[in-house]
This record gives C-alpha cells, sequence and structure tokens, in this order.
C-alpha cells in the first residue's frame, strides 16, 4: 500500500479546528475568567501592542489560536515571552478581552511545563528573580544581576555579544553614584515567603 | 498626618535618591511616612509571569502588615502599586487562598496621584519657594501606574495628569505630549535589549521633539531605564528627573552639588543653565 509522507503531503499545514480540544479553552476561559470567544478580530490589540513587531503570533492571532484550542502553537511562541504586560490590548479592546491575561496565563502554563521557552533568557530572569526573592525577602539589583550573569546560557550570549563589558561598565557608573548596595536587606519574612513557595510549587 | 509607606526594593538600590527625595519632600509638607514592618517584596513581572498564584499572595503579606497599622497606603513605585492593587482585587474575589489575613478596606494609593488631590496641591504650592518657572519639562507616567484601568482606578489613562498638575504647582513649564503611558520596555530591558532600546529611544526622541528640558517620571524602572539607556547616544542628553526630586528643588536651596550628581545623564549643566543650582 502506497503511503504519503504526512509532512510534504499537499495539506500537512492544515489543521483541524478543535484538534486540540475544546478543552483547552474551556480550560484557559474557566482559570482566567476572560470570555475569549467574544473576539471578533478587529486587532485592535495587535495595533496597541508597541511589541507586535517582535512576536510570531500577534495579539489577535492569540486570541484565535485559544479559541480555536491550538495549544502546541501558543506555548512555543515567542510571544508570551516577549510580551510587556503593559497592558495596552486589555485596556483597548471594544469587546473587553483581556488580552494581557490570556497572554500571561498563557506564560504561567508555558513556565509550569516541560516546554523549552522561545526566549530562553527572558524565562530564565524570571526565575532567577524568585529565586532571589526567596532568599532574602527583598530583591537586591546587584545579586540579582551576579545571579543571573552567572547562568551559563546567558554568560555565553552576553561574552559573545559584548553586553557583558556594558552591564559591568555601567554597573561601575552607578556604583561610583552611591546606587548600589552591596549587603542585600533580609526581610524575618523569609520562611514564610519559603513555605509560601513549597505551597504553591514554585522552584 | 501620617501614612504607611511601602518603599519597594528599587528604593534600596538603585532608586535610593528617589527614597530620599522623598522622605524631604514628604517632611516638607509635614507628611510622616511610616514604613511598614518588615515588608518584602511584591513579586514584580517576576511572580506574575510564572506563577499568578505568587503574585496574589506575594504582596498579601504587606497588604496584611499594612492592615494592622491602620493607615492609608501609598507606594512610590509603579509596579508595586499595580501590583498591590492586583492582589487586592484577586483576593476580593477568593480565587487564591493565602496565609495571610487581609481585610480589603486597606486603601492604596500611588504617590503621584495622593500628592495631586486639591488639598495636597494647595500645600505644595504654598510650599514653593523657589519657582521653576524657567524649566520646560513634560510627565511620562509609563504603564503599570495607568493601566489597566480597572486594577489602577484611573479614568484619565489616556492622557494621565497627575505629575502634570504637580509640576504646575512648582511653577515649571510643563507641556502635554502623546507618549506620556507608552511602555519603555524596561522589564525586559535585561533579557532582550533590543527591544528595550528601541522602545526607550522612540519615546526619548519624541521628548525632544516636544522641545523639553527634562522628562519627570515616578517609575523607580522607568527612570533607570530612560537615564541609562542615553549613556553613548550623540543625541542632545535629557535628564530624567523623580517628581519628588523637582519639589525638592522647588522647596529649598540644593544642599551641594552631589544632590543630582547620582543620575547617569547629568542634570547638573541645564540646572546650572537654568540658575537653579
Amino acid at each position: 500500500m502506497k503511503t504519503t509522507d504526512p509532512a510534504t503531503a499537499p495539506d500537512a499545514d492544515r489543521k483541524v479546528i478543535g484538534e486540540s480540544g475544546s478543552l483547552f479553552l474551556a480550560r484557559l476561559q474557566g482559570e482566567t475568567g476572560v470570555n475569549v470567544g467574544a473576539c471578533y478580530q478587529c486587532e485592535r490589540c495587535t495595533n496597541a501592542c508597541p511589541v507586535a513587531g517582535y512576536m510570531d503570533l500577534k495579539p489577535h492571532q492569540v486570541i484565535r489560536y485559544t479559541q480555536l484550542g491550538w495549544r502546541h502553537e501558543l506555548m512555543h511562541s515567542v510571544t508570551i515571552w516577549v510580551c510587556l504586560s503593559c497592558e495596552m490590548c486589555t485596556t483597548y479592546c471594544p469587546n473587553e478581552i483581556d488580552v494581557a491575561e490570556v497572554i500571561n496565563h498563557l506564560r504561567n502554563m508555558a513556565a509550569r511545563s516541560t516546554i523549552e521557552p522561545r526566549e530562553k533568557d527572558l524565562a530564565e530572569f524570571h526565575h532567577v528573580f524568585l529565586h532571589e526573592l526567596q532568599r532574602f525577602g527583598r530583591v537586591n539589583e546587584l545579586w540579582l544581576m551576579a545571579a543571573y550573569n552567572r547562568r551559563l546560557g546567558v554568560l555565553k550570549n552576553k561574552l559573545r555579544d559584548g553586553s557583558l563589558v556594558e552591564d559591568l561598565r555601567l554597573g561601575i557608573k552607578l556604583w561610583r553614584r552611591g546606587r548600589l548596595r552591596l549587603v542585600p536587606h533580609r526581610s524575618r519574612a523569609i520562611q514564610e515567603i519559603r513555605r509560601l513557595y513549597r505551597k504553591k510549587g514554585v522552584l | 498626618m501620617r501614612l504607611s509607606f511601602y518603599p519597594g526594593c528599587s528604593l534600596e538600590g538603585m532608586a535610593n535618591n528617589y527614597g530620599r527625595s522623598i522622605t524631604h519632600a514628604f517632611s516638607d509638607l509635614d507628611i510622616e511616612l511610616v514604613e511598614i514592618e518588615d515588608w518584602s517584596c511584591c513579586g514584580a513581572t517576576a511572580a506574575h509571569s510564572l506563577s499568578e498564584a505568587m503574585a496574589v499572595a506575594l504582596p498579601a503579606r504587606n497588604l496584611a502588615a499594612a492592615d494592622s497599622m491602620g493607615l492609608d497606603l501609598v507606594t512610590p513605585c509603579a509596579m508595586c502599586f499595580n501590583r498591590l492593587r492586583f492582589s487586592q482585587q484577586a483576593l476580593e474575589r477568593e480565587i487564591y487562598d493565602v496565609p495571610w489575613q487581609v481585610s480589603g478596606e486597606l486603601r492604596v494609593h500611588d504617590m503621584t496621584r495622593y500628592m495631586a488631590s486639591e488639598a495636597m496641591l494647595q500645600r505644595i504650592a504654598e510650599r514653593v519657594e523657589r519657582p521653576l518657572g524657567d524649566l520646560r519639562v513634560i510627565c511620562y507616567y509609563g504603564c503599570q501606574m495607568v493601566r489597566p484601568p480597572k486594577i489602577t482606578g484611573y479614568t484619565d489613562f489616556e492622557n494621565p495628569q497627575t505629575m502634570d498638575r504637580i509640576m504646575q504647582a512648582l511653577g515649571t513649564r510643563v507641556r502635554d505630549w502623546s507618549y506620556k503611558s507608552t511602555c519603555c520596555g524596561a522589564s525586559i530591558g535585561i533579557g532582550r535589549r533590543d527591544i528595550r532600546d528601541s522602545l526607550s529611544h522612540r519615546i526619548l526622541d519624541k521628548a525632544r521633539q516636544t522641545g523639553t528640558d527634562a522628562i519627570v517620571v515616578s517609575c523607580p524602572l522607568c527612570q533607570a531605564n530612560l537615564d541609562t539607556v542615553q549613556e553613548g547616544s550623540p543625541r542632545r542628553p535629557l535628564p530624567v528627573f523623580y517628581f519628588t526630586e523637582l519639589m525638592q528643588l522647588a522647596f529649598r536651596e540644593p544642599a551641594g552639588d552631589d544632590w543630582f550628581g547620582t543620575h547617569i545623564t547629568d542634570p547638573r549643566p541645564l540646572l546650572r543653565a537654568r540658575g537653579l543650582i
């Protein structure tokens, strides 16, 4: 029997609606309280977005993909990581869809999953930030940057594009102006916060 | 008058100059700021990006601590303000449970809006000793302080006026412009410098086109970002002031030359040219 390779079949890039299940849509709507179905693709969110140019899926497409339940594409997109949460999309949506909340929720989902984020450095920074937070209860910029720059992937990239040197130069300028604090402040809340981290399953 | 005060992590580090100017400005206005006992970080962008449950829980600890003080809360940082309000509203809807008791009756103000009330503006205007009439400024609010309106409570989110009013009270020549609440990209500046640079430089270019002398901000991240991104830029330098720094400047004779020396884009040549220091 002759078989066609699914990757080269003429309609290989066509997807069946609901392929990834309407359950995904139901779950997302339930968890965020956002009525994704209200979108009529006016693209006002995308027009308002300051970083739409850097996104592979534009905000209105994120909403459409969500309606279709295309979880895989959403989880592997650049969009969920470069979104600034500046809330322009949410503010200007004529149907009051909280677009930023949807994108943020997708980012939360991706962070909990085993999917490798498309923007590794951005994801890494968030993780480092939360890690530093539970160390001291407050975040110290100097320690945060030191912890971030120590990550292997980050260090390699920063050495390659020379931004590590720039960082150091800026760091020295800030230090001279008394803008950096060497010893981090320890909040007495560390134990409480660590307990919270364990309970919420972060780290 | 007493207020409880949530400074936020930046005010201990990069924005310690903001912290100092706030202390001075409030003491000049006879308002006592009582720092929340043993406050902790609100989680900022990171908590919210990775786990919404954490983004509700982390500010809740501070809300609970402020509750027990029984005073209105002000916070100078736009991000902290947004996160505290967000947490408050999420707790009201009882989506997440947190280990702290939060009453939900606490009033959380962002510092500029608190200062821009009629009564406060009156007080500010009375306190001004050196009107800054020669200084042309524009105000930049950024995103987290004004948006989303259902969290922040701003009704004029497209053209916010709080800092503009304060600047008028100080006598500066302040004008409107179109990029007041356009995002400067600071939150992803560390992972994606290219995006941050393009967003910030656009804002700075538009600011220069208005013919302004300086930008006035209230968000520590916006200040750090717009100030440092000008490093090495061939364009006309635009000093980025905290609004409380200009209040200080209008209220009293500056104490020594090092007052504004903490900025990366040095504002001292401008202030000297205008005869203010």
